[in-house]
């Protein structure tokens, strides 16, 4: 080990300038000087430790206004750039969180004027409906049949209309204590006895189909064949077969189907509601004969 | 040494002092963030005599005083101490290896430690069962954060410094 030390002086000794050679041999580990040094400091150490409270804080308090000041400066600022920078990161979250917020506007606008309108159809039938949320399944098949939140607890019984303010839904299938399932109109099991508003033209509205480029269509069956149903008459519930109350709007026709069956023809009608779409629903549960009055149907036409 | 070595020796002291006030408290833990002041000092014991070492520790120790009154004079006797032996050590036992660099900073920084932490103790500031938690968990920790920055030091600036590495 001795002889590693001396090699280590040796090589230091080497590549230093003069002043600043370690001295060889014992006086490159402690000189008198360096032990007496060395000693000075030790009890200055001591007698620092020992100064008393009123003696001690003014030499800090000194030392970190003098010589400390530029070190402690440096710190601050350090602190205030990453505070600043934090504080940075938190706006661009803000920003960004607000901006994301601003993308579902349009949709909260949506909502909002469908839930004023649900107000308004809820203010003309006065009564003998409830009022539920739909709450939709991520399936393909969701708009076939909806799942709503209101059930046997709330007065709702299967074979209930289930009305949007646009229109006609579906009807209820099942009732479950606090949720029911609704076929809408865009399940293919679906009939309802539809008119002409004006009440000239009978027939049974189904759905078209949920394929191809026609798809989510209504069909008007049975029309007779000398009969004309001109493009945008709006077709509305009949209420016969007693399932649904009269005066429901379902759609507008849209067409005549080309393939004419007999004497029967077919028109195509644009559905008033599409059940994507609908975010809350009523469910009709009293007897009413005519609900024609309840429904805007100058808004459902256009 | 030449005398632009000596200007980068003190450079680079220079920008260790200026970490330590600007970037330690953005590594983490104060009690686990490697100690730039002491690497400096460190460093500079490993040239400097050690009545030199000690002195510098002393300064050292009583600026950190002055930043923590209630332990003032503590600072002081451990960074006179751990210059002292440092520079006596690295003179009679060490070679000058980047690994047994590594250990000095180390040693030194839990001998630092052991010290202000014995003299909290005995007088009254800091409790036993504390001072267990202090040298046993948090100590070595910070000892072994402030090695890695030392050796990196050495490593990347050695030449400069005129500390010559690897063959021990």
């Amino acid at each position: 080990m001795a002889r590693a030390a001396s090699s280590t002086i040796r090589r230091n000794t080497a590549t230093s300038s003069p002043r600043n050679v370690l001295p060889l041999g014992a006086d490159r580990y402690a000189s008198r000087g360096d032990t007496l040094l060395f000693l000075a400091c030790v009890l200055l150490s001591a007698a620092a430790m020992s100064l008393p409270d009123r003696v001690r804080d003014p030499v800090a308090r000194t030392l970190r206004q003098t010589v400390l000041a530029p070190l402690l400066a440096l710190q601050q600022q350090s602190e205030l750039l990453s505070a600043s920078l934090t504080r940075y990161q938190g706006m661009v979250a803000e920003r960004d969180s607000t901006a994301l917020a601003a993308t579902f506007l349009p949709e909260l606008r949506n909502e909002n004027t469908r839930l004023r309108a649900l107000l308004g159809l809820g203010q003309r039938l006065g009564s003998g409906y409830v009022a539920a949320e739909v709450l939709h399944q991520s399936l393909p098949t969701d708009p076939l049949t909806l799942i709503v939140g209101a059930g046997r607890k709330q007065g709702v019984r299967p074979l209930a209309a289930v009305v949007s303010p646009e229109g006609l839904v579906g009807l209820v299938s099942a009732v479950d204590e606090r949720t029911s399932v609704v076929v809408t109109w865009a399940h293919p099991e679906f009939r309802a006895s539809a008119m002409a508003a004006d009440g000239s033209v009978y027939g049974i509205v189904a759905a078209h189909g949920s394929d191809g480029p026609r798809g989510w269509l209504l069909e008007l069956r049975g029309v007779p064949y000398r009969q004309l149903v001109p493009e945008g008459t709006l077709i509305l519930t009949s209420g016969l077969g007693g399932v649904f109350g009269r005066g429901i709007p379902l759609g507008t026709v849209v067409t005549v189907v080309e393939k004419a069956e007999g004497w029967e023809q077919t028109y195509l009608l644009r559905p008033a509601v599409h059940p994507a779409a609908v975010s809350h629903v009523m469910i009709l549960i009293g007897n009413r004969a005519s609900l024609a009055e309840a429904f805007d149907t100058a808004a459902v036409k256009r | 040494m030449r005398r632009s070595d000596q200007y980068r020796f003190v450079v680079i002291l220079a920008v260790l002092v200026i970490l330590q006030f600007s970037l330690r408290t953005k590594l983490g833990d104060d009690r686990m963030a490697p100690d730039f002041l002491l690497v400096a000092l460190l460093i500079y014991t490993i040239r400097a005599q050690p009545g030199k070492s000690a002195a510098a520790g002393f300064l050292v120790g009583l600026l950190r005083d002055a930043l923590t009154p209630a332990s003032f004079g503590a600072g002081a006797l451990a960074h006179t101490l751990v210059g002292y032996l440092s520079a006596w050590s690295k003179a009679v036992f060490f070679a000058e290896n980047l690994f047994v660099n590594g250990c000095l900073f180390f040693a030194g920084t839990w001998i630092r430690n052991l010290i202000v932490a014995l003299a909290a103790l005995v007088a009254g500031k800091l409790k036993a069962d504390m001072v267990g938690w202090e040298l046993l968990v948090w100590s070595p920790i910070q000892s072994l954060t402030t090695a890695v920055v030392g050796v990196l030091v050495l490593w990347l600036f050695g030449r400069h410094l005129a500390i010559r590495l690897g063959d021990a």
